[in-house]
């Protein structure tokens, strides 16, 4: 006798939106240009952050799910889901005014990122382990395509060596599922939280090494070291719209992913949060020490992304309902404020390689809205308020201490004067006066980056002087300590 | 009104980028005046009560905002020293509009860290300061300044993220609903948890007052900032580490205050004496301020740390004065400089071109060196007079200080100011215009609370009493 499929439109609806803008991308570029799939692609991203803010369940509902619980619409998953629809939607507009420097301009460009951002909406609305893995691998197999879709060898060499580490990160995390699956014996992570409570020694032996697995796994995704290796040269290599796609959208959607795996399924589980806690003490000092030394900034941007994952992965250490808030804050200011700094390079960068350093120096004599605009994102980024940076530390900082991770923060706190130092430099050259020609592109009109810089800059300032506009939202302990769903 | 105080010239600063060039003086100006005229009027009527408003009640963040005593008393002395500043960048620099918006900017945050009663309010205006006084350095300083600049924000973000830990750890553990002040102290932390957070909050308060050994910001700073000393002179300002002991840390760390006495008063006492040292050897007169102001700010942690009430009703005093005159030496370097382009202090004979010039930088370094009959006397001497109840010979070393600041500081003078002018050398013009005002409104400051103390004592008395008498008192 079969059973009629568990499936409900309602918490489908925000993923079906985007998938059909990456089918009508891939079907209709044969007839349309790509600018009229971007604005197409843009008006469905706003239909679905509006079909998720209708999901939003207040005090007493119980969240929509499909699939048996396979897919769940809790507000965790409308949070970061939203989060995530503000960073694609601000990649499709850079990429608009960006696109055909970089030799992207097509509409297979359009298609793999709707196609990505559908792989990490289901993450984020994930019920089990499965729905989990296919939307990371629908988002990863995009991602790579991207980075290498542009014509040139340094993104050939960026998106193969993405390609080759991320796979191998891939199948470690299937590794770690399949012993979490043997260990509990549930996919679903209501069902493995359960389980973990009263496991048989061999059992646990199983579940702990699938626990390590999927951590080793998901650090490939969201680039803890020592799995952070691709990071530098996949962000740098790919064009600068397609790294503002993986260093914001992407590593949200990781982090959304760890959080429902560990936060949730394995939040019982033991020995993890020990060794997630040298994962990051590690990705604390290699990314903030190797950031120091960069030159060209849109590489010294992909290592602060490195450091950042480790002030983020702070989060995870807290307790969950501490924890889970101070995540859903930071990852949405670490989106807005990343996003805009990137646009500024995408603006203003002469070749793909972005622009070195020192080429800043005075910039703020030639371009005052952009200088101003990224000494925002800076300030922001090295986590000086009153900027919205401030509070995602202070989050971070708090979750961790909280929990009893006293020197862990001790670290992070000398991992932030680092960071300022490397922060600093560039923001302080571009307003020290300068008579050497400039050595930007100052060509073009560029009215959807300015929308998405100014969108940033805003958003920043606008948070970080009333975080409670976001913060109360995600500050709802209840909905951090539910995410394995019921 | 408070909010008005705080907010005001924030407001102006925005409102510069948006004026017409040739007003830019006159708007800022405007703007300054104002925030004064707010303070006077909150000041005769005996401050701005505690208001306080929930911010981020999910973090228990409040916005709580008080002047009242020594708050008000700083918060005075910033919105006097801005004005001035304002009155000498808006002579001193072409096309100040930058310099200007920076200065209000920056006089905002530091009316916020004097108002603020709310701890994560007080770290949010602390180094919102910071921005400004980066700026101004980034834009308008020496060639060196990059260097400097990566020193000045790395020591400062050092100290106040360590003390930032200490904020979300004095709630956490001492279990209190907000970060308000108030509630804090009704939630105190006890043990030796107390003086873990105390030292984190002390990084912060050392950087900022500055205390030796976290000071080797200071020199760099004041070097390659510019010449006309109007950024040093706000970087004087933003000295609020003795402040923030007083107003935080022996409020909410007491027995942590009292244990680590001895070795805080030592380190006080020492960086008085060694700053005085350092300066005597200096030949550059931004260097030799720099470290005379090191050597102030080790009395100023003297007086903080004794827990003497004598001393600190002294170290408030001199903490609020020594801006005055410190400030203004700055702006009289500037002059210096602006006429004989170089902040050398062997350049000889000025006085004999620019008598009024020499005379009143003179009048300013006799308060600075605590001449009785000017401002400085009365604050070295409280907290000499009090430390000494607590710690003859640690009072007597920082009292060593005092004179060794009467030879630095007239040996300088005189190879700068006395001798005689090389041949050759440039006519030095005398003071002209606005320029009286700006060296002479700091000295009638300096000598009118040196002869009549009363009024700024009034106001630092009652809340040192107060506090003290929260730790047992002395």
């Amino acid at each position: 006798m079969l059973q009629a499929p568990d499936i409900a439109l309602a918490p489908l609806l925000p993923i079906l939106l985007v998938l059909a803008g990456a089918v009508s991308s891939t079907v209709l570029g044969f007839h349309l240009p790509r600018r009229t799939l971007t604005f197409i692609n843009l008006a469905l991203l706003v239909l679905s952050g509006i079909a998720m803010g209708l999901l939003w369940s207040g005090p007493g509902e119980v969240p929509a799910t499909a699939f048996g619980g396979g897919l769940q619409a809790d507000n965790a998953a409308v949070l970061l889901g939203l989060t995530i629809v503000v960073g694609s939607v601000m990649t499709l507009l850079v990429s608009l005014d960006t696109a055909y420097r970089a030799r992207v301009s097509f509409p297979e460009f359009d298609a793999m990122l709707m196609y990505a951002i559908t792989g990490t909406l289901l993450i984020a609305f994930s019920g089990d382990l499965i729905v989990m893995l296919i939307g990371l691998e629908i988002m990863s197999l995009a991602s790579y395509v991207l980075a290498t879709l542009q014509d040139s060898r340094r993104a050939e060499e960026s998106g193969l060596k993405y390609f080759l580490l991320g796979s191998a990160g891939s199948a470690v995390l299937i590794y770690g599922l399949a012993l979490v699956y043997g260990a509990t014996g549930s996919l679903g992570y209501a069902g493995i939280a359960e389980a973990t409570s009263g496991l048989t020694p061999g059992n646990l032996g199983l579940l702990v090494g699938g626990a390590l697995l999927l951590l080793a796994g998901f650090g490939f995704k969201v680039a803890l070291a020592p799995f952070h290796q691709w990071t530098p040269d996949v962000y740098s290599g790919a064009p600068t719209s397609v790294s503002l796609f993986l260093s914001t959208v992407v590593k949200v959607a990781a982090f959304a992913g760890m959080l429902r795996v560990f936060g949730g399924a394995l939040q019982n589980a033991p020995f993890w949060a020990d060794a997630l806690q040298i994962l990051i003490a590690a990705t604390l000092i290699i990314g903030n020490a190797a950031s120091l030394f960069q030159t060209n900034f849109k590489r010294m941007l992909a290592y602060s992304a490195v450091a950042h994952t480790g002030f983020v992965a702070m989060t995870l250490l807290g307790t969950p309902g501490l924890g889970g808030a101070a995540l859903g804050y930071y990852l949405l200011i670490y989106t807005l404020m990343t996003a805009a700094a990137l646009a500024v390079v995408a603006a203003l960068q002469r070749s793909e390689a972005g622009m070195e350093i020192s080429d800043l120096r005075g910039l703020y004599y030639r371009h005052p809205g952009y200088a101003i605009a990224l000494a925002v994102c800076l300030a922001s980024l090295a986590g000086l308020p009153p900027f919205a940076g401030f509070f995602g530390k202070y989050l971070a900082f708090q979750a961790a201490f909280q929990n009893g991770y006293v020197w862990l923060s001790i670290l992070a706190v000398l991992a932030s004067v680092a960071a300022l130092v490397y922060y600093l430099r560039p923001a302080m050259l571009m307003f020290m006066p300068d008579r050497t020609p400039a050595r930007e592109y100052p060509h073009g009109q560029r009215p959807a980056t300015n929308l998405t810089v100014a969108l940033g800059v805003a958003g920043i300032t606008v948070l970080g002087l009333l975080p409670n506009l976001w913060y109360g939202w995600v500050a709802d302990p209840a909905i951090w300590e539910l995410l394995a769903g019921r | 009104m408070i909010h008005l105080m705080i907010f005001l010239p924030l407001l102006g600063a925005l409102l510069l980028l948006v004026t017409p060039r040739t007003w830019r003086e006159e708007v800022a100006g405007f703007f300054a005046a104002l925030t004064l005229g707010l303070g006077l009027w909150l000041w005769r009527d005996g401050g701005a009560a505690l208001y306080s408003a929930p911010w981020v009640p999910a973090l228990g963040a409040t916005y709580s905002v008080e002047l009242a005593g020594p708050s008000l008393a700083l918060a005075l002395v910033t919105a006097l020293m801005t004005l001035v500043a304002v009155i000498y960048a808006a002579r001193r620099i072409e096309n100040p509009g930058t310099m200007l918006a920076l200065v209000l900017a920056m006089e905002s945050a530091l009316l916020g860290i004097f108002a603020a009663r709310d701890l994560v309010l007080f770290y949010v205006f602390f180094e919102a300061a910071l921005l400004p006084s980066l700026l101004m350095l980034a834009i308008y300083g020496g060639p060196e300044r990059m260097r400097a600049l990566v020193k000045f924000a790395a020591y400062t973000l050092l100290g106040s993220l360590l003390m930032l830990l200490s904020i979300i750890g004095v709630r956490y553990f001492g279990g209190s609903p907000t970060f308000a002040l108030r509630d804090l102290a009704a939630n105190p932390v006890e043990g030796v948890t107390q003086t873990w957070l105390y030292l984190g909050f002390l990084a912060a308060m050392a950087v900022k007052l500055p205390l030796w050994p976290l000071h080797a910001w200071l020199p760099d700073f004041h070097e390659q900032n510019h010449a006309s000393g109007i950024p040093d002179l706000m970087g004087t300002l933003y000295k609020v580490g003795g402040y923030g002991l007083f107003a935080f840390a022996l409020p909410l760390f007491p027995d942590a205050s009292l244990e680590l006495r001895p070795v805080l008063m030592a380190l006080a006492a020492f960086t008085a004496l060694y700053g005085a040292w350092i300066a005597f050897r200096q030949t550059n007169w931004k260097r030799l301020l720099a470290y005379a102001g090191l050597s102030h700010m080790g009395i100023v942690g003297l007086g903080m740390f004794s827990l003497n009430e004598t001393a600190t009703v002294g170290a408030l005093y001199l903490l609020a004065f020594q801006n005055v005159y410190t400030g203004a030496l700055f702006l009289g370097v500037g002059m210096l400089q602006e006429r004989i382009g170089s902040v050398d202090t062997r350049v000889g004979g000025v006085m004999t071109q620019a008598g009024a010039l020499s005379g009143l930088t003179m009048a300013l370094w006799f308060a600075s060196i605590a001449v009785p009959g000017l401002a400085g006397f009365i604050g070295e001497f409280s907290v000499l007079l009090g430390a000494y109840q607590v710690s003859p010979w640690l009072a007597f070393i920082a009292g060593l200080s005092t004179i060794a600041a009467a030879a630095y500081a007239l040996t300088a003078f005189q190879t700068t100011f006395w001798q005689g002018r090389p041949l050759g050398s440039v006519r030095v013009a005398d003071l002209e215009q606005t320029e009286w005002l700006v060296l002479g409104i700091p000295l009638a400051v300096a000598i009118l609370f040196g002869v009549y103390s009363a009024p700024a004592l009034n106001l630092i008395q009652p809340a040192v009493r107060g506090v003290l008498s929260a730790l047992g008192g002395q």
